[in-house]
């Protein structure tokens, strides 16, 4: 009987591939899958959250304005914005169940404001102290009592938990913790923004209130302009109103248009802000 | 090719030892099929989407072993066993390996 | 951003590094392999009735190789695919060549050419667990003969 070891060649127990085109290949498969999830799923229970009554999100919401503020100054700065949503509330056709309320966070390092679930608003300091005119203050409220209109938070919350939930159970079936967070911070990204239509349908219905409100529209784009720079001062912490509010820059140009198309004056006097809000 | 896990061949008589020839495949199913396992675990039930999966897995690494023992010249692979083990969650690692041999006769 | 940051760097320093181990091992296995030719493996049962070896000896050799980051990740995708693991493949291949050289050495250390019988066991430390350390273990083991005419 005769022994022998034959060389035996490579690559039969390996394949013989690239590793960066496989890599390549499976992220952007990934990253397909994900869109296809969020617009699917998103459209879902987009369409589901809207039917559901505002009513049952305020309750969602709980009372949000328990907590009294202590602060004199804190509840004068409050009882302004309340004053001033209010006054553009009345140019704005909501249901008759729908309330609005604006609360204050003493935070000057965020420059936000944003609505949530039962048409509560929330403005912070950052934002206030930046705040050119009481104009360009009536367009970020506008805009934000328009998403509680549009029901976007209900919508967005709804989206966020169909949308989160079907991207956990795929990273947790995967199996490694990196893709689970990969995929759980590309749900926490979809989830808690609102998409770019509802943005623009905010927008333009802001503008209208305005031009209502005021009778011009002067000031409005000066709000996405402020954003704009502070943007562009601080390339990598830009203001969180930013982060939630996609593709700024075309946003001025097309109040300008909107504006043009209905007849409203880009020009008029600016309103000071209210001695109550001016802080700094 | 004739692929055994005898140590002999009855009535053939082995010319030549060629050494150890493997075949190993490391294969995962597709999420769907993993949520489906899921499910399964609570009704109980054989898993149709692993079985399949170690099938693969199983070919697969044979036709690997086959193609070394081709390539070394063999014209038989004897005692042949097959190992399992799971390297990473939800995927099967199936190796295979036996002695490739030239026996005598066609 | 930070964490995407994070993340980034460590899959290019995985895939980096773990480009570098895995030619310097493949560049050292194909030296070793050349160097221990003389060895024969073979994987049947019983030796030939005529080998009457001075020695007969068990010798094991076994091999823990790690995953790196980016083959970890790629694994993670080919997951939710499903589909050959491709980034595992040469892992294993890697382990089950170094048991065997190891073994090898081992046999040429006691001044064997025959090495019958051999076994191969796969494991995996920590069987991929999360936030576990993803690892193969090889283990090979055979019994060596020592030839009549050598006198080690």
């Amino acid at each position: 009987m005769q022994y022998e070891n034959p060389e035996i060649p490579e690559g039969i127990n390996v394949t013989p591939e690239h590793h960066l085109k496989e890599f390549a290949v499976l992220v952007g498969g990934a990253l397909a899958l994900i869109l296809a999830i969020v617009l699917l799923l998103g459209w879902l229970a987009e369409s589901i959250a809207a039917h559901i009554p505002f009513s049952y999100e305020q309750e969602i919401a709980g009372d949000l304005g328990g907590d009294t503020p202590v602060d004199a100054t804190q509840v004068a700065i409050e009882r302004a914005l309340q004053t001033l949503a209010d006054g553009l509330v009345a140019h704005m056709q909501l249901p008759s169940e729908m309330r609005i309320h604006v609360h204050y966070v003493d935070d000057a390092d965020t420059v936000n404001a944003f609505a949530t679930l039962g048409g509560n608003v929330i403005v912070f300091r950052g934002l206030l102290e930046q705040m050119p005119s009481e104009n360009a203050l009536a367009m970020v409220m506008a805009h934000e009592i328009t998403h509680v209109q549009h029901r976007d938070p209900i919508v967005s919350l709804g989206r966020g938990v169909v949308v989160g939930l079907a991207l956990a159970a795929i990273a947790g079936v995967s199996g490694g913790d990196l893709t689970d967070s990969v995929f759980g911070s590309a749900g926490t990204l979809t989830a808690l923004s609102f998409n770019r239509a509802q943005e623009s349908a905010a927008d333009a219905s802001a503008v209208a209130t305005l031009a209502a409100y005021y009778g011009h529209v002067n000031g409005a784009a000066a709000v996405f302009d402020l954003f704009a720079r502070l943007e562009a001062e601080q390339p990598l912490q830009p203001p969180a109103f930013m982060a939630s509010h996609p593709d700024s820059g075309d946003r001025s140009t097309s109040i300008a248009a909107q504006a043009h198309a209905h007849g409203w004056p880009l020009t008029g006097e600016l309103t000071p802000v209210p001695e109550a809000l001016r802080l700094q | 090719m004739l692929v055994s896990n005898l140590e002999i061949v009855p009535g053939r008589r082995v010319l030549k030892h060629l050494g150890l020839v493997q075949g190993s495949t490391v294969r995962a199913k597709h999420v769907g099929r993993d949520l489906m396992a899921g499910l399964k675990n609570i009704f109980g039930g054989e898993l149709r989407g692993y079985t399949e999966l170690l099938n693969e897995s199983r070919e697969e690494s044979l036709s690997r072993m086959l193609e070394e023992a081709r390539a070394v010249g063999a014209n038989a692979v004897l005692n042949v066993r097959f190992s399992t083990s799971s390297v990473a969650q939800g995927a099967a690692e199936l190796f295979a390996y036996g002695t490739a041999v030239v026996l005598e006769g066609e | 951003m930070i964490d995407l940051i994070v993340f980034v760097t460590l899959l290019a320093l995985g895939y980096g590094f773990g480009r570098m181990a895995e030619t310097g091992h493949y560049r050292s296995i194909h030296r070793r392999e050349k160097a221990f030719r003389n060895i024969l493996l073979i994987a049947a049962r019983f030796p030939p009735p005529d080998l009457v070896p001075r020695k007969t000896q068990l010798v094991a050799g076994s091999a823990v190789i790690s995953v790196d980051y980016f083959k970890r990740f790629v694994a993670g995708l080919r997951n939710i695919f499903g589909g050959r693991v491709r980034s595992y493949e040469s892992l294993l291949d890697r382990a089950r060549r170094e048991a065997i050289l190891r073994m090898k050495s081992q046999a040429r250390a006691l001044g064997a050419d025959m090495v019958f019988n051999i076994k191969l066991e796969t494991a995996s430390i920590s069987k991929g667990r999360r936030n576990a350390i993803g690892a193969v273990e090889v283990l090979a083991y055979g019994t060596a003969c020592v030839p009549q005419k050598h006198e080690a």
